[in-house]
């Protein structure tokens, strides 16, 4: 049996295909349907996201979000009316 | 038309809601005006921002919120839903009224927004409750998904889901108009073939058809249950996941048509060269020396002008005003105007710099091009066998390094975050682009910005060799972690979020580095306060006979080799170890102590390249290049040492230390030693 789209897709990011366009491509997958599959397995827990953000916090460099979740750049105020930004997708560690 | 007899009456969670009007179903029921006990109950459900809410809205006119807000839906609410239906969606054989007046009362609940019917939150999980964990006879009669035309792949997993439970079902497609925008077609009939239940194409915040929907519902009541979609005799989740994504898959394929050659977005085009495996980091680099290079010219003019403001009407101004209240010539006059004035007014020259800087970069980021960098970046870590993970931190360090100290937390194992912390300080922070603008201009002139890109080259560099070495030796056997980056399209940089992300910037560099060169212009004022022999007086004493002078006389010939073994050098670089905003401050400290009649703008230039070009024996610029080296490579401030004590542990943070110490040295000594050569 040949593997389903999210198998596909999880081997891609394990192979570190780095954009959901180019995974798409090398799936023969529609890229809406890429999108959902790794929404779905962010959603499922087995795809991890991070908002990524470049510059280091104004309020001190130990709120990076990078450093706590949920506070520094990302904290709520500071993204207030921001538009999305680059999200970090990484494979996560499942415990089975 | 007959319609089945409701089943459900009492779902337990509207028990409470007010009792409705009694039903009329067809066109053939009672006359009664309102939806009753015994009016079939319709469920609208579907993911959070598929116009769900809004939809409910247009077809009760109840005054429920309405918003794009994920999760706004988080109660179940209730309406009447008088619908008509078109004359031609009525089927009743039979049916003797006016087809105009043809009406369908229902009670319609809006349940919370739901991905799936795997609940991850109370909200999914009152859904999955009321759709399918109650039994049957408490049910809605009907379901109406609500499904986003834009995102149909997202909205059909609960569609899946649903069609395997064997609900009643009909799909009501929304955001057609989004979907036709991105060159996306839906072909309802055969959409509604592939899933095996109705699909209506609908517009609510036009009101266009809700007539459709209404005869459609009609025609549904009227039906039995779809025969559930099989599914794998299987237990496991990714395995019956796969499947519904197949089937999902076939269902987009069938049901949609977008041109043969997918409409190549401008954003797609440029992406092409700006993430290309070798032109993606060359552009990189040619964006980054655009950076400096606007940086350096355009801040140059101000940044003189506030050079003149501090050290002309500034500094005699408060000189005369000491004077005036009799502190004139005393230790508080040194203070005040060789200490604070001469250090804090020589950051503050730098604001503009600063400024611009961050302005360049907010714009980049909000354009979406540094989440390009990141593709190239991350590319390049793996293909020399680092982590790609730990580019992230890596970026971050050339803004401040000790957020990238934290940021290595994301890292998954111990060794990575270890080597990853390591690194970070190579990375050029912000506090170290003051200090190599000054250098620059004094020693490369019109090429200043070019030599701070250079800076920035050759910390890359480092990051990248230091990195090879470290896993080479230390971890030969650590794996690499997979990622993937969501870019997100080009847009035009905002000026409201490109000033305040600036703005925001700047503030925190000005609040930390403020404190720390107050704290430190105090600290090095009473060091070259207190004199090392007796018989002189505090902070009259020559500051090479202080405590200050005769310590870094001690330390300079260390650095002979490398060309700036001047003591007044020396002890910038011991300042420098405390915060690298601190090195200009006590540079300008030191030589307005020692001579405090040389406060001329561009005076503190002057005697810094006297220092070199003694230091080096004539060979000043390959002496500045090699303190720059040095400056880049060495630990870079006392909070990057704490943070990484905190996450790495002292043992491998004094490892660092001396990593940087003589990785710095080596370097400085050879740019020193091969560029004497030729300068």
């Amino acid at each position: 049996m040949s593997a389903g789209p999210l198998s596909l897709v999880l081997a891609e990011v394990e192979a570190g295909t780095p954009t959901l366009t180019q995974m798409a491509r090398n799936c023969g997958l529609d890229e809406e349907v890429v999108r959902a599959a790794v929404e779905h397995l962010v959603r499922a827990g087995r795809i991890e996201t991070r908002e990524l953000s470049v510059g280091c916090p104004p309020s001190g460099c130990g709120g990076c979000p990078l450093a706590a979740e949920g506070e520094g750049c990302g904290r709520p105020d500071v993204l207030q009316g921001r538009r999305p930004g680059l999200v970090l997708l990484s494979l996560a560690r499942r415990v089975a | 038309m007959a319609l089945t007899e409701p089943q459900s009456r009492n779902l337990n969670l509207l028990a409470s809601s007010p009792q409705l009007p009694s039903v009329k179903a067809c066109c053939h029921t009672t006359t009664d005006a309102g939806a009753g006990p015994e009016a079939p109950v319709v469920a609208l459900v579907g993911a959070p921002n598929t116009g769900k809410s809004t939809l409910f809205n247009a077809l009760t006119g109840a005054r429920v919120t309405m918003g794009n807000w994920p999760g706004t839906t988080v109660e179940v609410s209730r309406g009447v839903w008088k619908a008509t239906r078109s004359a031609a969606s009525c089927t009743c054989a039979e049916c003797t009224c006016d087809p105009d007046e043809k009406r369908l009362e229902l009670t319609l609940i809006d349940l919370p927004g739901a991905y799936s019917l795997d609940p991850h939150s109370p909200d999914e999980d009152l859904t999955r409750e009321l759709l399918v964990g109650v039994p049957v006879a408490e049910r809605p009669d009907l379901c109406v998904v609500a499904c986003d035309a834009s995102r149909l792949a997202n909205s059909l997993y609960l569609v899946a889901q649903l069609r395997e439970q064997g609900v009643a079902m009909l799909v009501a497609l929304t955001m057609l108009d989004v979907a036709a925008k991105r060159g996306v077609q839906i072909d309802t009939v055969a959409l509604s073939a592939a899933l095996g239940c109705p699909v209506i194409g609908i517009d609510p915040r036009r009101r266009a058809g809700l007539e459709a929907l209404a005869g459609a519902v009609g025609e549904a009541l009227g039906e039995a249950a779809p025969t559930p979609r099989r599914r794998p005799d299987t237990s496991d989740e990714l395995e019956l996941d796969d499947d519904r994504f197949g089937w999902i898959a076939a269902a987009v394929e069938a049901g949609t048509s977008a041109p043969s050659e997918q409409p190549r977005t401008w954003s797609d085009r440029v992406d092409r060269w700006v993430t290309a495996p070798v032109l993606g980091p060359l552009i990189f680099l040619g964006v980054m020396w655009m950076v400096f290079q606007i940086t350096t010219v355009v801040a140059a003019p101000l940044q003189d002008l506030l050079d003149g403001l501090f050290t002309g009407p500034v500094s005699a101004g408060a000189t005369w005003l000491l004077g005036a209240i009799g502190l004139g010539g005393t230790w508080v006059e040194g203070l005040v105007v060789d200490g604070l004035i001469a250090g804090v007014g020589m950051l503050l020259t730098f604001v503009p710099l600063m400024t611009l800087m961050f302005v360049l970069l907010a714009l980049l980021e909000d354009s979406g091009y540094l989440a390009r960098a990141a593709v190239v970046a991350d590319r390049l870590m793996r293909s020399i066998g680092l982590p790609g993970r730990a580019f992230l931190p890596l970026i971050v360090g050339f803004g401040c390094n000790v957020p990238a100290i934290s940021a290595t937390r994301i890292l998954p194992g111990a060794r990575q975050r270890v080597l990853t912390a390591l690194l970070v300080p190579f990375t050029s922070c912000t506090a170290r682009l003051t200090v190599f603008v000054m250098l620059g201009t004094i020693f490369f002139g019109e090429y200043a910005g070019t030599a701070v890109f250079v800076m920035y080259v050759i910390s890359i560099h480092l990051v990248v060799l230091a990195g090879l070495v470290l896993r080479r030796t230390l971890w030969r056997t650590m794996g690499t972690e997979p990622l993937i980056i969501d870019l997100p399209a080009y847009q035009r940089p905002t000026l409201r979020l490109t000033a305040s992300v600036a703005w925001l910037r700047l503030k925190g560099f000005l609040q930390t580095a403020s404190g720390i060169i107050v704290a430190t212009v105090a600290a090095v004022w009473l060091l070259q306060s207190i004199p090392v022999q007796a018989g002189e007086a505090f902070g009259e004493v020559p500051v090479q006979d202080s405590v200050y002078g005769v310590a870094a006389q001690a330390v300079a010939p260390v650095f002979a080799p490398a060309g700036f073994g001047s003591w007044e050098t020396a002890s910038t670089l011991a300042v420098g170890f405390v915060a690298k905003e601190a090195v200009i401050s006590s540079w300008a400290q030191t030589y307005a102590v020692a001579d405090p009649d040389g406060g001329a703008p561009g005076a503190l230039g002057t005697a810094v390249l006297n220092s070199f070009t003694e230091s080096s024996g004539g060979h000043p610029v390959p002496a500045a290049l090699a303190f720059m080296v040095f400056l880049l490579a060495y630990t870079p401030c006392v909070a990057t040492v704490a943070a990484q004590w905190r996450e790495i542990g002292p043992r491998w943070t004094l490892f660092g230390i001396g990593m940087q110490l003589v990785t710095a040295w080596v370097l400085a000594v050879a740019v020193f030693q091969v560029g004497r050569l030729f300068w």
